[in-house]
């Protein structure tokens, strides 16, 4: 379970997180969207402690982000993260980028890395190109392969920043049909994206952000039958044109 | 001037040759005490702790403000006074070649590093590696390939630089010509001669460079 609570962050005097307080149980889906410079990102990546806040706290099953006795090393290794520009390592091959994790972080042994990361490249549906390097793969791929680094190390929770904002469009599908199986398994998952129809079929809520504000949230139904906000309504209209 | 006599090289080959292993010996040094002494510094460039930074940041500053000529005799001067008895003219032009590269290299690498997206420090975060096993494993084994043909070119420059050592009496490669031409009155054969020995050695190196250089490009 992640309580966010109060969360305020400031890159000098502008404040791209503004007092956010959100419950995410576990086996929830949550997805956040919201114009660009709205703070989901920061938001997403304040999660795993990858940036810093300066108000406010994160507590991830019971362990505070704020506490400075807590080890973020540790904790990071409860939670998987998939980048929207993949960010899988260029000089390593398909199958060390799964491995390398796991044999230096968890210690596991060569053999078990290399089944392990097979069983996931099998389930994102590319076990072929294990012995490639990232820039023979198509955007598509290398996010799948993102996602199989992200779960070998067997995350509680998986967050996922923009995924598919950097894809051409025929490749999107694919990630997203990877996600959706990934939510369908019980995955407590933070989706910062625009894909509604991803959000329709498996989110449990949807968050929409303005200026580093929560401005409503609701579940599926509610959030796009009836938006409360007008600002929510003009969003929505605006991407449901597709 | 008369004929050119090229026996002046080969009656002094020997001697020549002993200039031209102390140049590589001066450019050897220099080279990896510099590179050792630049990684420290490049890393601290890029420390965030001021009490690392600042000093870093001053040394690179001051040394590749002034002319090499100048830091040379400098430690020429500095080094027996530091060491409290005469070390040497080898001695002090090995310092000063260290201290001087290292300003450069310390560059090469800070840029290098630097030139790896600040993402991929967090994809390695995020999989529950620690600051050093990014660095290990992810960033600089990126930025070396990235930093290799700098450091190579930087390299050429240190080999050509050691001629400067002439002038705190270094018999290096450029001085023994002089010290044979002083003698034999031979000047266009002996410094022809060391100056084709020079091209040879530092065009090799920036071929050496330029194929690593397409070498290197990884499918990004």
């Amino acid at each position: 379970m992640i309580e966010i609570q109060n969360v305020s962050k400031w890159f000098g005097n502008f404040r791209v997180l503004e007092n956010v307080s959100e419950t995410i149980e576990n086996g929830q889906v949550v997805v956040i969207c919201g114009p660009s410079g709205a703070g989901k990102s920061m938001l997403c990546k304040c999660l795993n402690g990858l940036e810093p806040f300066q108000e406010g706290d994160i507590v991830v099953d019971g362990i505070s982000l704020n506490d400075p006795s807590t080890n973020l090393i540790k904790l990071r290794q409860k939670m998987g993260m998939v980048f929207q520009r993949f960010e899988l390592y260029p000089h390593m091959k398909i199958l060390e980028n799964i491995t390398i994790a796991p044999i230096k972080v968890k210690k596991m042994s060569q053999a078990d890395a290399d089944k392990k990361a097979y069983k996931l490249l099998e389930r994102v549906g590319i076990p072929e190109q294990a012995k490639k390097y990232p820039g023979n793969l198509s955007g598509g791929q290398q996010q799948r392969v993102a996602i199989a680094r992200a779960l070998a190390m067997e995350p509680e929770i998986m967050l996922f920043d923009e995924p598919t904002s950097a894809l051409d469009p025929e490749m999107i599908k694919e990630v997203l049909d990877v996600m959706i199986d990934l939510a369908k398994s019980g995955m407590t998952m933070v989706v910062v994206t625009h894909e509604m129809g991803f959000a329709r079929e498996v989110a449990d809520e949807i968050i929409f952000m303005e200026k580093g504000k929560i401005i409503e949230r609701g579940t599926d139904v509610s959030f796009f039958k009836n938006p409360k906000s007008e600002r929510t309504k003009e969003f929505l209209d605006k991407i449901l044109l597709v | 001037m008369g004929t050119f006599d090229w026996r002046v090289i080969y009656d002094n080959f020997p001697f020549l040759m002993q200039g031209l292993l102390t140049t590589v010996e001066l450019a050897v040094i220099g080279i990896t005490g510099g590179l050792l002494l630049g990684v420290l510094v490049g890393m601290a460039r890029l420390s965030s702790r001021k009490i690392i930074y600042y000093p870093a940041t001053l040394f690179v500053n001051f040394f590749r403000s002034l002319p090499l000529l100048l830091v040379i005799f400098w430690f020429y001067f500095l080094v027996p006074l530091l060491a409290g008895r005469p070390m040497g003219d080898f001695f002090s032009a090995s310092v000063a070649f260290i201290i001087f590269e290292a300003s450069y290299f310390a560059e090469i690498i800070r840029a290098g590093i630097q030139s790896i997206s600040k993402e991929q420090m967090q994809a390695g975060y995020s999989t529950g590696f620690t600051y050093g096993q990014t660095m290990r494993y992810i960033i600089v084994p990126q930025a070396l390939r990235n930093m290799v043909p700098s450091l190579l070119t930087q390299a050429v420059v240190v080999f050509q630089d050691t001629s400067l050592a002439y002038v705190i009496g270094v018999k290096e490669f450029l001085r023994s010509a002089s010290i044979v031409d002083a003698r034999e009155m031979r000047s266009l054969e002996l410094y022809a001669f060391i100056g084709v020995i020079y091209f040879v050695f530092c065009f090799t190196m920036s071929k050496m460079s330029k194929r690593l250089e397409a070498k290197k490009g990884f499918a990004k």
